[in-house]
């Protein structure tokens, strides 16, 4: 199939640059995932990807040749719209027939691939269905079976759940994944929830401003965040302060309330700076006061089902968000101690 | 929320009340009356004379003259549509989609000739198109040519006119139709390989046929009963059943007869919308679940 290749793609709209720059390597098959908050230039990428909006700057490549200058109906990509962009007025099978028209693709072949991806998209008996006849979910599986009976070089998909209510946006992420992965196309996808994100995608790409803020598998950007920005993104993270005390071959080491923890120094710690560690609040854990750990006081407690919330704050003045399984049976005003795996930090900034 | 959709709109029939009430004082029960009357006999002296006949409608279709009226008059309602309907796509498509800035101005000249009375606007024209209009005229000090073109006094004078007068009835229509279309769906037509003429035919016309239907469909009932406009630039040359039937009504005070030739021209384009209904019928709009 095809890869994909991006340089320095930038957008200027009057003064305004959506898109800044941005070079990304898409490898054939794969499933990349733009995520960042609304109006972060996810969309425009998308479109110049897609070819409906002019590059101002930068490259495309498909497979090493450069498609800035093709039109998009030439550049044989198969496309998912957030509001579906389903033909009102023509049938399932019409609005599925259409690409293959365009194509010229014989009627014999045409009507036997519309059935195949129907069955695909678990739709076989709704080809004569006109769109206001289906649910959302099934217009959203005809726009995907749409894109796909063309066999494109390359799949978009523009927050294609974000119309969806919580339970089918689970069920249809799974869908598509498993889809993408049996039918290998190289795979753009749009959204600003970083769970879909997570789930869906061999990479993810984290935007913020019309720039990449960082790349890289779902469990790097999560457990690795290289700023604040993308940590808080993609999650709920807690910071703390602590003191270098020692720098040595890339790593720092640095005293804080949970004792001293040693990270990767990326460049930035010097010794007698003051650190700042993050951390998420699942990897903490709760224990009697008294343990070995942070001593403080549970100042709030959420419960949710499958986890519980608890906000602690500690003797040294910081708070924390701490998530657990349900059995901590610990409540507000509880005196506790807080513990922390010592590989859960990671170094976010240091200063003097 | 059942219940209490059930509770606000118990009775959806009432908000109909003052629109059938109106439908019912002014339309239907004239059009009875007109019914009627086209059957009566003449009177000398009062509006129709005593008992019923049917001698208004033998006299209507043994007289080839009033056919070939009716006919003249569809065929200028016909052509004004068709003109209407190739000048105002473009003006729609560009008030619906075109540039921002110009819309405001656009939008204003459309909506222009309707700001001006419509006599007015008919002598305007026969200022234009007279033999010795400015058209004419202009055409003539060119050298263009030697005799004036008639302009006047036929049938396409009459329907130039119409064009002009009845032109936002078929814009604005259009124009609301292309706005409904959604943008991304010629952005998909396109993603799937169809070139921006080929996106325009197979969805963006199709999907603003609503409006297009809407259009004609006003423009050609306004046309065929459009009477100022004919009666001026017509003169005593060409006349539009309109044209005849006030003649009959108020001229020649022929209540009976005038309200035949009223009713002649009525089934005939009423005909004529079915028709045109019936062709361009949208199987998708029909097929709601
Ligand atoms: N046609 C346009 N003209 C001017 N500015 C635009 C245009 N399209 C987008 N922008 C601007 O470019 C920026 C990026 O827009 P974009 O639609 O790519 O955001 P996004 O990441 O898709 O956001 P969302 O999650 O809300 O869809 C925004 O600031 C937006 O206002
Ligand atoms: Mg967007």
């Amino acid at each position: 199939m095809t890869e994909v290749s991006i340089e320095r793609l930038t957008k200027v709209f009057g003064s305004s640059r959506a898109v800044d720059g941005i070079s990304l390597r898409i490898a054939d098959g794969e499933f990349i995932s733009l995520l960042g908050p609304s109006g972060c230039g996810k969309t425009t990428t998308l479109k110049m990807i897609a070819g409906f909006e002019p590059v101002s700057d930068g490259a495309i490549r498909f497979d090493g040749s450069d498609v800035v200058n093709v039109p998009a109906e030439k550049r044989d990509i198969g496309m998912v719209f957030q509001n579906y962009a389903l033909f009102p007025h023509m049938t399932v099978a019409q609005n599925l027939a259409f690409g293959l028209e365009m194509r010229k693709v014989a009627k014999p072949e045409m009507e036997e691939r519309i059935a195949r991806v129907l069955d695909m998209v678990q739709l076989g008996g709704y080809a004569e269905r006109y769109p206001n006849q289906l649910s959302g979910g099934q217009q959203q599986r005809v726009a995907l079976a749409r894109a796909l009976v063309i066999e494109p070089r390359i799949l978009l998909l523009d927050e294609p759940l974000a119309n969806l209510d919580a339970k089918l946006r689970e069920e249809m992420r799974v869908f598509i994944r498993d889809l993408q992965r049996r039918v290998g196309i190289t795979t753009v996808y749009v959204t600003h929830d970083q769970a879909e994100a997570m789930t869906m995608s061999d990479r993810v790409v984290v935007m913020f401003g019309g720039r990449i803020a960082q790349m890289g598998a779902p469990a790097d950007i999560y457990e690795k965040p290289e700023t604040l920005e993308v940590a808080e993104f993609v999650g709920q993270v807690n910071l703390i302060k602590g003191r270098v005390t020692s720098v040595d071959a890339g790593e720092a080491q640095i005293s804080t309330v949970f004792g001293t923890v040693a990270v990767p120094d990326r460049g930035i710690a010097r010794p007698n700076m003051t650190a700042t560690l993050a951390l998420r609040p699942e990897a903490l854990d709760l224990a009697a006061a008294g343990e070995p750990g942070a001593a403080g006081r549970i100042t709030a407690r959420y419960y949710s089902g499958s986890l519980v919330d608890f906000r602690v704050a500690l003797s040294s003045g910081e708070e924390l968000h701490v998530q657990t399984f349900p059995n901590a049976r610990y409540s507000e005003g509880d005196d506790v101690t807080v513990r922390a795996p010592l590989d859960a930090f990671w170094l976010i900034g240091a200063a003097q | 929320m059942s219940a209490k959709r059930g509770a606000g709109i118990a009775r959806p029939w009432l908000l109909m009340v003052p629109a059938v009430a109106l439908l019912l004082i002014f339309l239907v029960i004239p059009y009875i009356n007109i019914v009627l009357m086209s059957f009566r006999t003449p009177g000398t002296g009062t509006p129709y004379g005593v008992g019923f006949t049917i001698d208004n409608y033998l006299r209507f279709f043994s007289d080839s003259f009033y056919l070939f009226q009716v006919f003249n008059t569809l065929w200028i309602g016909a052509l004004t549509t068709a003109l209407c309907l190739i000048i105002g796509f473009p003006v729609a498509w560009q008030l619906a989609r075109g540039d921002m800035r110009f819309r405001g101005l656009a939008y204003g000249l459309v909506l222009s000739p309707l700001l001006v009375g419509i006599v007015i606007r008919s002598y305007g024209w026969t200022i234009l198109l007279g033999n010795a209009g400015l058209i004419n005229r202009t055409l003539q000090a060119l050298g263009i040519i030697d005799s004036p073109l008639p302009l006047m006094y036929n049938a396409l004078g009459i329907t130039i006119a119409l064009v002009h007068v009845f032109l936002p009835f078929m814009i604005l229509p259009i124009m609301a139709a292309i706005q409904g279309v959604d943008p991304s769906l010629e952005s998909a037509a396109r993603s799937l390989g169809a070139s921006r003429f080929t996106a325009f035919r197979r969805i963006i016309l199709p999907l603003s046929m609503p409006g297009i239907q809407a259009g004609c469909i006003l423009v050609f009932v306004l046309s065929l009963s459009a009477y100022v406009t004919p009666s001026l630039i017509g003169g005593l040359r060409v006349k539009t059943m309109a044209v005849t039937v006030v003649d009959a009504l108020i001229d020649t005070f022929q209540w009976p007869w005038g309200s035949a030739l009223a009713l002649m021209l009525s089934v005939t384009g009423a005909v004529c919308v079915l028709i045109f209904a019936r062709l361009t019928r949208m199987k998708w709009k029909v097929a709601r679940s």
